[in-house]
């Protein structure tokens, strides 16, 4: 191991976690990210025996979750292993195709709510432009938060992961801290 | 007070509110209006052209009249409809529009020069001199027919967006939208119900009709409770549906804390963009006026609106027998509202109606066939002049109700250029049949204004939605409600020579229309843009109709022919703040920090944005008093021993697959699939039109593995262009693209101490030059076992290399550098520095590949390869670009230590400066350590053939111009030893 000490997206040693009423935001330093995508031709690989979902879904097998990010493209996370090659990892089980690390490229941001699903949906009709209602288990996203790109993974009805870019996590946890304040009276 | 029994208010909640400094009392569930009303307030407003004396008209957003500076210090709203802002305890209102109190407003004169305001004033006064117009006409005029004020303070509160999706959204909450809201929630569709006031009802508040017998409110009353038990239907109260957007999206405002003195910690107002896949517009009608003589005095209102103060909020204008209400009106619906007043005892003069053959529906004296000509009441009404047949007679009246008939609210189903249609047996516009698609108009706005009709067409139209939407309809049972079906004359003004206004907001009266008329301004655009009729804040809701009725008259066309103007966003006015909404300051748009920004900020450095990033420009060190210094410094430290700088920003693009290299050849226009796996190639792009437009390196990993590197401000692009290319151009390349420029700390360690540096980090990897030379690149690891990337590339021009490591570690790797680096004089270095040491090595940045240059300019033009194609290079050969002579060239001042200013223009001595001599341009320029003077870079005619030769850089916007000499583009090492030693 790197005697090199890891820091987090905004900048602290260990994961800022804030919490607003029902809403916990937490940042996920530990998750691991990497991009798979198919080469031409090449048929569908079932990486960690999991098969690749369909666009806007995420599946999850034990510490592994992947979500559809684009045609014959996935990003796969791994819980807990982002101080690893992680891409290498990957790399390994799909071996014919194209695999990116992307762990630092993004920051994940765990979303939970103590009051099940009504303050998640309350918190998503303010910050995306997406049927909220119809963002259930298993969905995911790529899409605009203030002027951001970020991925949406609904985890659980009580649980939503954001993804954003890495550089821009400070303001992210900035806009998604306001819109939980504002929602603390729910 | 002028409070009657009854109402909408709660009487037991008082509330204590100031107008023009004088306080009063008011019930929570009043509006100012009604507030004002019941306290005997009459004057509420100036006119905005003749500072006319003015009152409320209206008891909706349609109101034209009573608009006030609402709240006090930094929160002032100037333009606020007293109709539609909600009282609180403490509400601070003030008059606007006047110099001195509102009873005695010294503007007033300007009623006496009313024949100098006509129709077009502005265009035909204000002419000349022109120097006068900006100095002294516009703010004259400004100040003189301005309406509210703004504070000139920063907005203390917040705003907020959000989004919302469903099936259907039923806008507007009277009859029509509640019976629509009923029928879609009972099926089970996702249902927003949106309505601007703060209650539900609509006009059924402000009836005395019942439902089923009982009060209208006992039906909504039920309703609510019924709604309640809905989770699919949301109602948005407060919430004003102000626009239609393409592909079903509409546009709302939600007045979250409004009705507050104080948000507290809550937003003011909430930006709603709703997407609906159908939407039912109930948006109810607009009662007209009918133009008579002065009829802008304080105490005449709609006939409609004097009846919903009555009955919703318990106000009548006056309860003095001497005193007593008048009705003018042209239909049924006017004399409801001598038999409302009646009902509560509120003294009738009687009604004028214009028809010859006036139906009489109560017990009230009918003036029939008869028309009020005249007004008298210098502050509020006093006297009207009834005039039957040639007969005129004054007759004391403290208010008068004018009903002219009702204007289908055809707004929103107007947008998208959609065009009203005549209804000649309404007499009324009602939506046409292009409206925006997906919206259905339903009871008043689509002229089916009874209640039952109302309640009726509101079902109806929820059962379209639905089963357009595959959803299946309930049958719902509506309440028995009033049908009454209303006549009415096709009857627009009272003729006359003295002023009658059609539009109270803008002083817009019959005699302007004429005017117009008259010169020629017949088309309905015309007329709008030549009187400004329709163009005040209420935008025309009370006026335009009767306007196009004037003109219709006039021209000998019909109100159709004569035709509507384009009706457009926003229904009401919208708050710049909340269209604006978020956050201002350093949050207002996204801030990209670098992976070492905390040491950074640890060290003192000063940032720059560039881009979305905020990058360290240089780093201060005690004792230095100017910028300049620590730049000198940083530079040097480069050219002497080692500095390193963040150049994460750089854009990063991984690109694998089989035909990676054949896809980078077409997108650089030199080769690059030839690029050996370990090594780094220089690399240029060329835009379609075969401009330059960015540069980098591209450095392969691995047999089918590349890594493009970008400018750092066409990051963003570069990669954008990339994927059109792999997903339009070329899909039958086997090619995988991902950004990772955020995924990898890079560091620049560069000088010639650079390597010793290194040495210090590295994992047992051999650095030596032959083991890994100039242009090399490899997968190693740091700082025992972190994986890393490293790049032998310069862009100093000294020995140097770039690390990357996974962007956690970058801050933990900066440090360890500054450490290790201790006793080889290590030097953090930012963008000034880094600015200075490219520009003393010729090397092109930002300045250089503007848009403007090519490949030969850069003297780059060999890197355009004739032995493939590639995006641009076609073009970069057509003569217009290939002609151009100007040539990257060094600038150094000759016989003057003054700074030399990039942007400067380039003139051969002693010739003219104009365009036509100009022969190039100073692209970048700094103070050099290393020449111990300023430096140039430019482009100069024929550059590369001039050397030593002097020249001019002028500087026209100041006035200076300095001697420079040619020299090449290198200040130092020009033979490119140092970076590959």
């Amino acid at each position: 191991m790197t005697d090199l000490p890891p820091i987090t997206a905004l900048g602290g040693t260990i994961a800022r976690v804030e919490t607003y009423g029902a809403l916990s935001l937490t940042e996920n330093p530990a998750m691991a990210l990497a991009s798979l995508a198919l080469r031409k031709g090449q048929s569908v690989p079932s990486p960690f025996g999991m098969t690749l979902p369909e666009p806007g879904k995420w599946t999850k097998s034990g510490a592994i979750g992947v979500y559809w990010v684009a045609k014959d493209q996935w990003m796969v996370e791994a819980e807990g292993r982002a101080e690893e090659d992680f891409a290498r990892v990957l790399k390994a089980e799909v071996p014919e195709a194209s695999v990116t690390e992307q762990t630092d490229g993004w920051a994940a941001i765990e979303i939970t709510s103590s009051k099940g699903a009504a303050p998640i949906k309350a918190l998503l009709e303010k910050l995306v432009n997406l049927d909220a209602a119809a963002f259930t288990h298993g969905a995911a996203l790529r899409t605009g938060l203030e002027h951001m790109s970020v991925f949406l993974i609904r985890r659980a009805e009580d649980r939503l992961a954001i993804w954003g870019m890495r550089s821009s996590t400070e303001t992210l946890w900035h806009a998604l801290a306001v819109a939980a304040r504002r929602l603390e009276g729910i | 007070m002028t409070r009657l029994s009854g109402g909408l208010i709660d009487r037991n909640t008082s509330f204590s509110f100031t107008f023009d400094s004088k306080t009063y009392t008011g019930h929570e569930g009043d509006t100012l209006a009604s507030a004002l009303l019941a306290n005997g307030v009459r004057l509420m407003g100036r006119s905005f052209k003749y500072h006319r004396p003015r009152g409320v008209v209206a008891a909706g957003s349609e109101e034209p009249n009573a608009m006030v500076e609402l709240r006090s210090g930094a929160r002032t709203e100037p333009n606020t409809r007293a109709t539609v802002a909600e009282l609180y305890d403490g509400l601070v209102a003030k008059s606007q529009n006047r110099i001195g109190s509102l009873a005695f407003d010294a503007l007033g004169v300007n009623d006496y020069f009313a024949p100098f305001f006509a129709a077009g004033f502005y265009y035909k006064t204000f002419m000349w001199p022109r120097a006068f117009w900006e100095k002294l006409y516009e703010p004259m005029i400004r100040r003189a027919a301005g309406l509210g004020r703004l504070s000139m303070q920063a907005d203390p509160d917040s705003y907020d967006k959000g989004f919302l999706h469903c099936d259907v959204l039923v806008i507007g909450a009277g009859a029509a939208g509640l019976a629509a809201a009923l029928a879609s929630a009972r099926a089970g569709a996702q249902v927003i119900l949106c309505d601007e006031d703060f209650r539900l009802g609509g006009r059924l508040m402000t009836e005395s009709h019942r439902l089923d017998g009982a009060p209208a409110t006992d039906w909504i009353s039920s309703l609510e409770a019924e709604f309640e038990t809905f989770p699919n239907l949301r109602i948005m109260r407060r919430t004003t549906v102000f626009g239609v957007y393409d592909h079903g999206i509409y546009g709302a405002v939600e007045r979250v804390s409004d009705h507050a003195a104080e948000p507290g910690d809550k937003v003011r107002q909430t930006l709603w963009r709703i997407t609906a896949k159908r939407a039912i517009l109930a948006a109810g009608a607009t009662e007209r006026h009918i133009p008579f003589a002065d009829n802008d005095r304080p105490g005449v209102m709609l006939g409609a609106a004097m009846r919903a103060y009555a009955n919703r909020w318990a106000v009548a204008p006056t309860k003095s027998a001497k005193d007593p209400i008048a009705i003018f009106t042209n239909n049924d619906d006017g004399h409801r509202t001598a038999l409302d007043l009646m009902s509560k005892n509120v003294p009738i003069l009687g009604v004028i109606d214009s028809r010859e053959n006036a139906p009489r529906f109560g017990d009230y004296d009918l003036f029939a066939g008869s028309m009020v000509t005249g007004t008298k009441g210098r502050l509020g009404l006093r006297e009207i002049e009834i005039t039957n047949g040639g007969t005129a007679s004054w007759h004391r009246c403290a208010a008068l109700g004018v009903s002219g008939g009702w204007n289908p609210n055809v707004h929103l189903a107007s947008h998208h250029r959609g065009r009203p249609v005549w209804d000649d047996t309404l007499l009324s516009f009602v939506p046409g049949a292009d409206g925006p698609a997906g919206l259905i108009p339903a009871g008043a706005c689509a002229g089916l204004g009874s209640t039952a009709k109302a309640l009726a067409d509101g079902a109806k139209a929820a059962r379209t939605a639905l089963i357009e939407l595959g959803m299946k309809a309930p049958d719902i049972a509506l309440p028995d409600a009033e049908d009454m079906p209303v006549s009415q004359a096709d009857f627009w003004h009272v003729p006359g020579k003295k002023r009658a206004w059609v539009d109270f907001q803008n002083d817009v009266t019959v005699k302007d229309i004429v005017l117009a008329h008259k010169e020629n301004m017949k088309p309905v655009e015309h007329l709008k843009r030549w009187t400004t009729l329709g163009m005040a804040t209420d935008q025309g809701k009370t006026s335009n109709v009767s306007a196009l009725a004037v003109m219709a008259e006039l021209t000998g066309k019909s109100i159709p022919q004569t035709g509507t103007t384009i009706f457009r966003p926003p229904y009401t006015g919208v708050s710049l703040s909340v269209l604006g909404g978020g956050d201002t300051g350093v949050n207002f748009r996204p801030r990209r920090l670098t992976p070492t920004h905390t040491w950074a900020k640890s060290q003192g450095a000063e940032f720059v944005e560039v881009g979305q990033w905020m990058r360290a420009q240089y780093f201060p060190q005690a004792g230095e008093t100017d910028w300049r210094e620590s730049v000198d410094r940083e530079a040097k430290a480069v050219r002497k021993d080692v500095g390193l700088c963040d150049v994460t920003t750089l854009g990063k693009v991984d690109v694998q697959g089989a035909d990676a290299g054949e896809f980078l050849n077409r997108m650089y226009s030199n080769m690059m699939g030839t690029v050996a796996v370990g090594k780094v190639r220089y690399g240029l792009m060329l835009r379609e039109d075969g401009f330059a437009y960015d540069d980098g390196t591209c450095a392969r990993l691995g047999e089918d593995h590349y890594v493009v590197t970008t400018t750092t401000a066409n990051a963003g692009l570069v990669y954008r262009n990339m994927e059109f290319a792999r997903q339009c151009l070329w899909p039958e390349l086997d090619v995988q693209l991902i950004s990772t420029t955020d995924a990898w700390a890079q560091i620049a360690i560069a000088g010639p101490k650079s390597r010793l540096l290194l040495e210090r980090v590295v994992d047992e990897f051999d650095l030596s030059n032959d083991a890994f030379p100039f242009m090399g690149c490899a997968k190693l690891t740091v700082c025992k076992g972190l994986r890393a990337r490293l790049f032998r590339i310069s862009f100093s021009g000294e020995l140097a290399y770039e690390i990357a490591v996974p962007a956690r570690y970058g801050n933990a790797l900066m440090a360890r550098l500054m450490e290790l680096g201790s006793d080889l004089g290590v030097t953090p270095y930012g963008t000034e520095a880094l600015g200075v040491l490219r520009i003393e090595k010729g090397h092109a940045a930002g300045a250089e590949l503007n848009g403007q240059t090519t490949a030969k300019m850069l003297g780059l033009g060999r890197m355009v390869s004739v032995k493939k194609d590639s995006i641009g290079a076609v073009m970069s050969r057509r003569e217009g670009l290939a002609s151009d002579a100007r040539r990257l060239v060094g600038l150094l001042p000759v016989g003057s230590t003054e700074r030399l200013m990039a942007g400067s223009h380039l003139f051969a001595q002693g010739a003219a400066q104009t365009t036509e001599t100009d022969q190039g341009w100073v692209t970048s320029a700094c103070y050099s350590p290393h020449v111990g003077g300023y430096i140039g870079l430019g482009y100069l005619e024929n550059g590369d053939t001039r050397m030593n030769e002097e020249i001019i850089a002028a500087n026209p916007v100041e006035g200076s111009e300095m001697r420079l000499r040619v020299v090449p583009a290198h200040f130092v090492d020009p033979e490119g030893e140092r970076l590959r030693d």
